[in-house]
């Protein structure tokens, strides 16, 4: 049995092929629960963002799994298997669980450190539990997931520093208000990039927004869409004197802001900060703007250099967070490996000898009277004991060794017998016995495992 | 007894030195935990620092501020207090980047220019002058951290202007909250200041020192004293703030350093103080 992964990407296919591939959470489940019913695969999930829709299956062949992964996306989808077979992907193995991680830890994200992916893992996952589409070794493995999407953003500053133009705006708005519950923006001229930044601002708690355009209607327009008031675009030099965060994004030929307009409004307004953005081009604004005073101006090449310096630093992060990858690959194959029943078989023998030797050291001294040959026999009795116990589940694990659903066996084994425990006791060389807790206690979804959601990050996974 | 105050003294400048470390690795780390743990050590040298100048004091059977050692003690104490203080209200973590080395450095030459606890001059025997002394203290305390404040305003506002977000600045306060740590640490310790000079002035005239209004250092602390007023009044009148504020708040930490430590040991006629 191993972990296959099947899907697309925006690594591998055109936004029209992921569109037409994108599931929605009732046909995720549908389907993950139609590749169960095929026996291909034991477990199933299936994540669908805008960049990608992928198949995580438990299974027996990894070929066939990824066979019919084709087959059923294809099938949704209505596209002809054909055409979406050199666009997909598949891992098996090592390789799928380090691509599960790569992707919570967003290392395989359009924009690498968003911080949207964990909660849409989050998503797909637990749906699938909900349908019944997981059991042992997904419950253990998206959790675990989950838990190195976490790692990554706290041990690392990959989703710190923001990459998106009105991100980036937005941030350095906050290296010089601090605070933007209170302040004024001013924006001038409409403009996805404007909007954008505007609606990012309103996030941060900006209430006071003005906006104005070459026409009123325009303004209204775009006042309805960002929440603020219309002005006339007359009084800009007005506005000017209120306004903290000065967005500009005009198709006007020449700058509508000149620096003696900034001086005289700073002058009014007691020469409190302002920061003007400037995402226009040609620009609005007047560069000799930032030789004021007490006004800060960027323009969309500086914003886009800070944008550049930024995602330089992920990628430096990305590299500490493909080693905490590893790290974790390492830690739940330990876990994976411990689900053949082999091994199981010969742990649970050495856990209840283990109990045997210690419970007959304990009794050393009640029967110190008993002569050779009474120990022994105590010892034969002892021992016949344990083996006829232990011959049934031996006996039944051997039986169910090979078939699809043998590790269920033997994780109800390791946990009925605590051998998780048992092992690490013993590694430490104490006796066996109940462990505090066992690591891989509860089979359940992360009712409420914390979804980091990091501030700055404007292009999201979605 | 004056042996356990040195050690107490050495005490707080190694628990100063690690909260320095602690505070650049929370820096650069952005972990919150690290400024709480510089916040408690910080808290540890402090304790160490006021028991210290207290056991000196009952050793020296006075209040300790003759000679460099017990002034320089006397201040670095007065600084980590005000700024501990405004600390805990304003949560503005990298002032504490800038206060501990100042302190480093003043404790540095406290324990190099060391000397055991002498008897007053008789020139300094008069609670006026402790009341000069204990005012200027808290005064040199609340400016010190204004001017650290505004080097820390002016590093960042060239780094905006520069384009070089990223890595320390977006590490640094906003300007908005150290625009605010300038205009109410000087707004603390204009006052003062005012009552530390009227307390040496009312001294001078008193024991009629000769000349004492033409002396280099009383001149220098009336400058410097009129850029705090300058500072303030064009906050409150005329609503300056940021660049300007902090210009003026570098060059009163400028004119009080010329004064501590060129115009007092080395141009001042009569200022014993530095010893």
């Amino acid at each position: 049995m191993l972990v296959v992964v099947a899907g697309i990407s925006h690594k591998t296919a055109p936004l029209e092929l992921r569109e037409r591939l994108a599931l929605d959470e009732e046909t995720a489940v549908r389907l993950a629960r139609e590749l169960l019913d095929t026996g291909v695969a034991c477990e199933a999930v299936a994540l669908s963002t805008c960049n990608r829709t992928e198949l995580y299956l438990y299974a027996r062949d990894s070929l066939a799994a990824r066979q019919a992964a084709l087959a059923h996306m294809a099938s949704h989808a209505g596209v002809d298997p054909g055409e979406l077979e050199p666009s997909m992907y598949s891992h098996s193995g090592d390789g799928a669980i380090a691509h599960l991680f790569r992707v919570t830890a967003s290392l395989d994200s359009m924009v690498v450190g968003e911080a949207q992916i964990v909660a849409q893992m989050k998503a797909a996952y637990q749906q699938a539990y909900e349908g019944g589409c997981t059991s042992v070794v997904f419950n253990r493995l998206f959790r675990h997931a989950l838990e190195v999407g976490k790692r990554v953003r706290t041990e690392t500053a990959i989703g710190e520093r923001p990459v998106s133009v009105s991100s980036a705006a937005v941030e350095l708005a906050l290296q010089v208000f601090g605070k933007l519950r209170g302040r004024t923006v001013l924006i001038v001229g409409a403009g996805e990039t404007s909007e954008l930044t505007a609606t990012h601002l309103r996030s941060r708690g900006v209430e006071d927004m003005l906006v104005t355009t070459r026409t009123l209607a325009g303004a209204e327009d775009l006042a309805r869409r960002v929440g603020g008031r219309a002005v006339a675009i007359e009084d800009l030099e007005e506005h000017l004197v209120k306004a903290d965060i000065v967005i500009s994004s005009t198709s006007a030929p020449h700058y509508i802001i000149r620096r003696e307009h900034v001086e005289r409004a700073l002058k009014r307004r007691r020469h409190r900060p302002v920061f003007f953005i400037d995402i226009a081009v040609p620009r609005d604004l007047d560069p000799e703007i930032d030789r004021v005073r007490n006004a800060y101006l960027y323009d969309l090449d500086d914003l886009r250099h800070v944008v550049d310096q930024n995602c330089h630093e992920r990628k430096k992060e990305a590299r500490h967070a493909e080693r905490i990858v590893e790290q974790e690959l390492t830690s739940i194959n330990d876990w994976l490996r411990s689900l053949e029943v082999v091994p199981t078989i010969a742990t649970l023998r050495e856990a209840v000898e283990q109990i045997r030797q210690s419970e007959l050291e304990r009794l050393g001294g009640r029967i110190s009277g008993l002569d050779e040959e009474q120990r022994a026999q105590v010892e034969m009795l002892t021992t016949s004991i344990v083996n006829k116990i232990l011959h049934i589940p031996t006996v039944a694990l051997k039986e169910v060794a090979g078939r699809d659903q043998c590790y269920v066996y033997v994780d109800a084994v390791r946990k009925l017998f605590d051998l998780d425990g048992a092992e690490a006791a013993g590694a430490g060389g104490g006796r066996p016995g109940p462990a505090e807790s066992s690591p891989d206690a509860p089979a359940g979804p992360p009712a409420s495992a914390p979804v980091h959601r990091l501030r700055g990050t404007g292009t999201e996974d979605a | 007894m004056d042996q356990a105050s040195v050690i107490l003294v050495w005490l707080a400048y190694l628990l100063y030195a690690a909260t320095f470390v602690v505070f650049l690795v929370g820096f650069f780390t952005q972990k919150p935990a690290m400024s709480r743990l510089g916040l408690m050590v910080a808290a540890a040298g402090l304790a160490s620092h006021t028991v210290a100048i207290v056991l000196r004091g009952v050793t020296a059977g006075h209040f300790p501020f003759a000679g460099i050692y017990e002034s320089m003690v006397l201040v670095a104490w007065a600084i980590v207090a005000v700024w501990f203080v405004l600390e805990l209200c304003t949560r503005i973590k990298a002032v504490g980047l800038y206060v501990m080395p100042v302190l480093l450095v003043l404790l540095t030459i406290a324990l190099i220019e060391y000397n055991p606890p002498v008897g007053l001059a008789p020139a300094l025997r008069s609670d006026i002058v402790v009341l000069h002394v204990l005012v200027m203290l808290v005064a040199i305390g609340c400016l010190y951290v204004a001017g650290g404040a505004a080097i820390i305003y002016l590093v960042e506002d060239a780094l905006l202007r520069r384009r070089k977000p990223g890595g320390v600045l977006g590490r640094l306060p906003s300007l908005a909250s150290l625009d605010r740590l300038i205009y109410h640490a000087t707004l603390l310790g204009l006052p003062f200041l005012t009552m530390g000079m009227a307390a040496g002035v009312i001294r001078a005239e008193a024991f009629s020192v000769a000349g004492w209004a033409i002396d280099p250092m009383v001149l220098l602390s009336l400058a410097a004293w009129v850029v705090y007023l300058v500072l303030i009044a064009g906050r409150v009148r005329a609503g300056w703030s940021g660049g300007a504020v902090s210009w003026l708040a570098v060059t009163g930490l400028l004119l009080l350093l010329v004064i501590r430590f060129a115009a007092v040991p080395y141009l001042s006629g009569f200022h014993t103080y530095g010893g």
